[in-house]
């Protein structure tokens, strides 16, 4: 391969990370995302120049003049070079991160728009929407927030370490067992951005995502007041699938609001068929999906918490999934 | 051998010469030995018929490696308390149904067909005296090669293995009505009239396939490790039932007793369980505690969310999925020996198994004590009546 060709190669990878800007932080969509790649482009720049200069400093101190390698030798040389450098060029790179940051660090003082506890669980997400009055909504996997607003993400662990970490909006960060964590997050455009846990937790880690979908105020408030009102099935399927649901205990792990089922252990369903994925953010989510995933949860997602349901006949699996898309 | 050694004709090299004529004599014996041994075979020299015995001096030395080989493999590891009621009571069930024809049993001597054997199978009431605990223990499970002494039908049951050697000690004191009452239970063998002996319609052998030998059918199960089947749901009698028949499920004891049923005796049999009103539970000589009973409770109504254990009684209550068994009243032994079974590691390849391993494996041995004490105090509730 020619020089220029890869050359070409390695200039264009950075590009090809921005294709899919649903989880990319080079295709920044909120302002701490703005500030981390603005930061890293300047540290970017910053190294390729300090590298040019120490290959021409190693240049001329094997080919050069003797006059050249007299002043590279020199111990002005390395007084400059390797001191008064390094300590100027850091200290005004921290002086410049503190001043970037200075938002997120003024952010503690200010009231978010919206609060959403997050719980990093083996392996899917825990989603708790605050409300005013100090009750909860539960949540799992899709996290919906306003446009243009910003949220604080409150970050728990419920068993091992996990890291919340979605590209296109900011930073990352850990999520501990015992301990919480506060990151602010707002997302300047409607969209959907994604993100995945970025710290090893175990079996099926690579197939623990998520996804922020930002929408307009008025639509995401709407979204939430629905939660008050849980909708009824209203398909023959849907009814027959409910009353499935309900005597085959899967109440015992998952609940849905307005119904018997409580279970607080796997993530809850009462609005599962508005979601776009399952089993957090690695299924695309339609009425066969729920279906496969019930029926052969091991093989799509190995390792996960819930066993697999091979009770059910092609029927009942049906009945079911009908059920479950149409808590919207 | 270092070949510099033998470069020249020194004593070296002659005492090497020596070694290379006995070795090769001694491969050129075992070629013809090897070649005699196949001659034998060949033109079928060798009397295998059972009625022509061993010699006396063969039989020896092949009772001799028998039991050297036993008692060397037999496992080091302390034998649980084998006076045990519970445990007799099961292992003498399964010595009936799969041990009793070739061994003969109280009351019953060995079969001639199974006395035509080679070598012929023992009277275990002499013998068991023989052994040691881990001696029985490591025959019961592995067999014995080319005595006609099979395995345990399941080599992952360990605790059902123990029950038949609980047996086994007991066995040398039991007279034929004591023999009856541990393997029979209520089951009796009434004097047949001339006509059903003849016709088969009630034989002696139906009785070795009786469930309620171990279930019991007018009382309750006789051990505490056996579950309690009356008023259980239908389609899970049967379930259980077929996945016994098909060897998917792990019990020795019961894949035994399961694998001659047809799908119709299967299904008739669940329905006849399924219809029977429950029945209590023998309790236990000392009750447990209270901390250990509200553990249990809190356990098996409400489940662990930390732990990742949903409420057993979500499923196994009155009025869920006909496919999950009704655990109220069922024995401690039982419940905390089945969660057990399913914690090791067996029974997850059925449909419904595949769902129970991962919670029971998720539950610690302390949380399996608390909830099987808890379950096993609650009534067991009238479904089919109601």
């Amino acid at each position: 391969m020619s020089v220029a060709r890869l050359t070409l190669l390695v200039a264009s990878l950075p590009a090809l990370a921005g294709c899919s800007e649903i989880q990319s932080a080079l295709a920044p969509r909120g302002p701490d995302a703005e500030r981390i790649l603005t930061l890293g482009l300047v540290l970017l720049v910053g190294a390729i120049a300090i590298l040019l200069i120490v290959l021409v400093a190693l240049v001329l101190a094997l080919y050069g003049s003797d006059r050249w390698r007299r002043r590279l030798a020199s111990a002005n040389a390395v007084k400059l070079g390797g001191l008064a450098f390094p300590i100027v060029t850091l200290t005004i790179l921290l002086g410049y991160g503190i001043w970037l940051m200075r938002e997120e660090l003024a952010a503690a003082v200010r009231p978010p728009a919206l609060r959403i506890e997050v719980t990093g669980e083996q392996w899917w997400w825990r989603l708790a929407y605050l409300q005013p009055d100090g009750s909860r909504i539960a949540e799992a996997n899709e996290i919906r927030i306003p446009v243009g607003q910003e949220v604080e993400f409150a970050l728990n662990a419920a068993d091992v370490i996990h890291s919340f970490w979605v590209p296109s909006l900011g930073g990352k960060l850990d999520m501990v067992p015992g301990r919480t964590n506060r990151l602010r997050l707002t997302a300047q455009r409607e969209g959907i951005y994604r993100g995945q846990c970025a710290e090893y937790c175990g079996g099926p880690h690579a197939l623990m995502a998520l996804e922020i979908v930002a929408m307009p105020a008025e639509a995401f408030e709407r979204w939430l007041a629905a939660a008050a009102s849980p909708p009824e099935p209203v398909t023959e399927a849907a009814r027959a699938g409910r009353d499935l649901f309900h005597r085959s205990g899967c109440g015992a792990c998952h609940a849905i609001r307005g119904t018997e089922a409580r279970g607080a252990v796997g993530p809850d369903l009462s609005r599962l068929g508005g979601r776009r994925f399952l089993a957090a953010a690695s299924l695309r989510l339609d009425e066969d999906s729920i279906g496969r995933f019930i029926h052969d949860g091991q093989s799509l997602k190995p390792g996960n918490q819930m066993p697999e349901f091979r009770i059910f006949s092609a029927t009942e699996l049906r009945m079911l999934s009908a059920y479950l898309a149409s808590l919207k | 051998m270092r070949p510099s050694a033998c470069a020249k004709g020194g004593p070296l090299s002659r005492a090497s010469e020596r070694t290379k004529t006995v070795v090769a004599a001694l491969l050129g014996l075992v070629v013809l030995a090897g070649a005699g041994a196949l001659l034998v075979a060949w033109l079928g020299l060798y009397n295998v018929a059972a009625s022509s015995g061993h010699w006396p001096i063969v039989e020896r030395f092949l009772r001799f490696g028998m039991e050297n080989s036993v008692k060397a493999r037999a496992s080091g590891e302390p034998a649980p308390s084998l006076d045990d009621d519970d445990l007799i009571r099961l292992g003498a069930g399964h010595f009936h149904a799969g041990c009793a024809f070739c061994h003969g049993a109280p009351g019953t001597p060995i079969s001639p067909v199974a006395a035509g054997m080679m070598p012929s199978p023992p009277d275990l009431k002499q013998r068991v005296g023989h052994w040691r605990d881990q001696d029985l223990f490591r025959i019961v499970k592995h067999g014995i090669k080319y005595a006609g002494m099979p395995a345990f039908p399941v080599l992952g049951r360990d605790d059902e293995v123990w029950a038949v050697v609980a047996f086994l000690r007991r066995l040398p004191v039991l007279d034929e009505a004591g023999y009856r009452a541990l393997a029979a239970g209520e089951v009796e063998e009434e004097p047949q009239s001339g006509q059903e002996i003849a016709t088969g319609e009630a034989s002696e052998e139906g009785a070795i396939g009786a469930c309620a030998r171990c279930h019991g059918a007018q009382t309750g199960p006789k051990s505490r490790l056996v579950p309690n089947l009356h008023g259980q749901p239908r389609e899970m009698l049967a379930e259980a039932l077929k996945s016994y028949a098909s060897r998917e499920r792990q019990s020795g004891v019961m894949q035994t007793m399961a694998a001659g049923l047809t799908e119709q005796s299967i299904n008739r049999l669940a329905g006849y369980y399924a219809g029977l009103p429950p029945v209590a539970q023998r309790p236990l000589a000392t009750e447990p505690d209270a901390a250990r009973m509200e553990r249990g409770r809190k356990l098996a109504e409400e489940g662990e969310v930390s732990g990742e254990i949903p409420a057993c009684l979500s499923c196994h209550a009155p009025g869920r999925s006909p496919l999950y068994p009704r655990l109220a009243g069922q024995s401690a032994r039982y419940l905390a020996g089945q969660l057990h079974v399913w914690k090791s590691g067996l029974n997850d390849r059925t449909a419904l198994g595949a769902i129970m391993a991962p919670i029971a494996r998720r539950l610690s041995a302390d949380q399996i004590a608390d909830v099987a004490a808890f379950l096993a105090s609650q009534p067991a509730a009238d479904e089919a009546r109601r």
